[in-house]
């Protein structure tokens, strides 16, 4: 069930945030920055802190660090934080879900293997939706719809090209 | 089991110390950066409307007061005086009128003989792809208007086509289209009528 919810998470920046490659790209870069500076430091408090006691840790880590990098943004880098809007913030909630999505055990290559996805996704949707906006000039590419729709488009692709087909039988009688 | 407990509590005040005091401190360091930066970045999107053979000054520190007349089909929020060696060139008049979508914020540099220099959206709620085309880089409908004044246009002819004006219209966004238009017919006659005042710097006012 976690991993739905890391799912479901990922999808508000992965769609909103992702108009350029440029922005893309920032996005990408400061979540996987942020939700591995938050596994870092969470990884030894866990082990000398209970349950419900590393929860409040893990929000207080994910409020602080999201803070600092909300104002970096603004003091060094204004006109991406606008482009950014709330999205940049949301990488907190991001953070919180992706430590219980993973479990205590810190296993991380699974982890950086799930943040790489996340990362490489980002990039593609940038990558296709200015091009496709830009070049094609086909404007639904840069709205929020068209994103939906393009990465449905790529999902289908994928399981296309990378996955075996599933067994017929599943899909009910014949 | 109890001095877990103890411990667990102690760390987890220590980190919310740390958190608060963290965040309160990077907030004192970057205050001054970022006040900067807003400002620095107003400033540059305010003066993008203003051709730069135009002013030497800081426009934006210059600004004018502006007689509390309402016009017809916008109103004026701010203007600042733009000058050149010391002679007032241009005046920069911030417009508000009503888009489709919402209030529409239009940036509109005129210069001291009364032409339009320059007409820029600073702000717009308009449906993407028809009234917010106005914003897409690479429109060139805003440019259409840049060079005309009241002495080349008559009054009557600062409208669309279709209301019997010269004008042509950006598709499909007929009422950002007039908007724009009546703003910036409004702008232009409020500094005809009010030049000496706003050239001099309102001081008159």
């Amino acid at each position: 069930m976690n991993r739905q919810w890391l799912a479901a998470i990922s999808l508000a920046p992965l769609l909103g945030a992702t108009q350029t490659l440029a922005q893309a790209s920032a996005i990408a870069l400061l979540s996987l920055l942020i939700i591995g500076l938050h596994r870092l430091c969470m990884t030894p408090l866990h082990k000398v802190l209970d349950a419900s006691a590393s929860l409040i840790a893990s929000v207080l880590l994910a409020a602080l660090l999201v803070t600092c990098l909300e104002l970096a943004l603004r003091a060094w880098a204004l006109p991406l934080s606008l482009a950014l809007g709330p999205y940049s913030a949301l990488i907190a909630v991001q953070c919180l879900v992706f430590e219980f999505a993973q479990g205590a055990s810190g296993r991380w290559r699974t982890a950086a293997a799930t943040l790489g996805g996340f990362a490489l996704l980002c990039m593609a949707m940038g990558l296709f939706r200015q091009g496709l906006g830009e070049f094609a000039n086909l404007r639904l590419a840069s709205l929020l719809p068209g994103a939906l729709i393009l990465l449905g488009l790529m999902l289908a692709l994928y399981n296309r090209v990378c996955r075996r087909p599933a067994p017929t039988r599943r899909q009910g009688k014949r | 089991m109890n001095t877990t407990s103890i411990r667990s509590t102690a760390l987890l005040l220590a980190l919310a110390v740390l958190a608060v005091g963290g965040t309160v401190l990077w907030h004192q360091l970057t205050a001054q950066r970022i006040t900067d930066a807003e400002q620095q970045l107003k400033t540059q999107r305010w003066l993008s409307v203003l051709p730069e053979q135009h002013y030497d000054n800081q426009p934006l520190q210059h600004p004018l007061r502006l007689g509390a007349a309402p016009l017809d089909h916008s109103r004026l929020l701010a203007g600042y005086l733009a000058t050149l060696q010391g002679q007032p060139r241009a005046v920069v008049l911030h417009s508000q009128a009503q888009g489709y979508g919402g209030p529409l914020d239009l940036l509109i540099a005129i210069d001291d003989s009364g032409r339009l220099i320059g007409v820029k959206v600073l702000q717009q709620q308009e449906t993407p792809g028809l009234g917010g085309k106005l914003v897409e880089p690479g429109n060139t409908w805003l440019q259409g208007f840049v060079g005309s004044s009241r002495h080349t246009i008559a009054d009557t002819a600062w409208a669309l086509k279709r209301d019997s004006g010269q004008f042509d219209q950006l598709a499909g966004a007929t009422v950002t289209s007039r908007a724009v238009i009546q703003a910036t017919h409004d702008a232009l006659r409020y500094f005809d009528e009010h030049r000496q005042q706003l050239l001099t710097g309102g001081a008159n006012e």
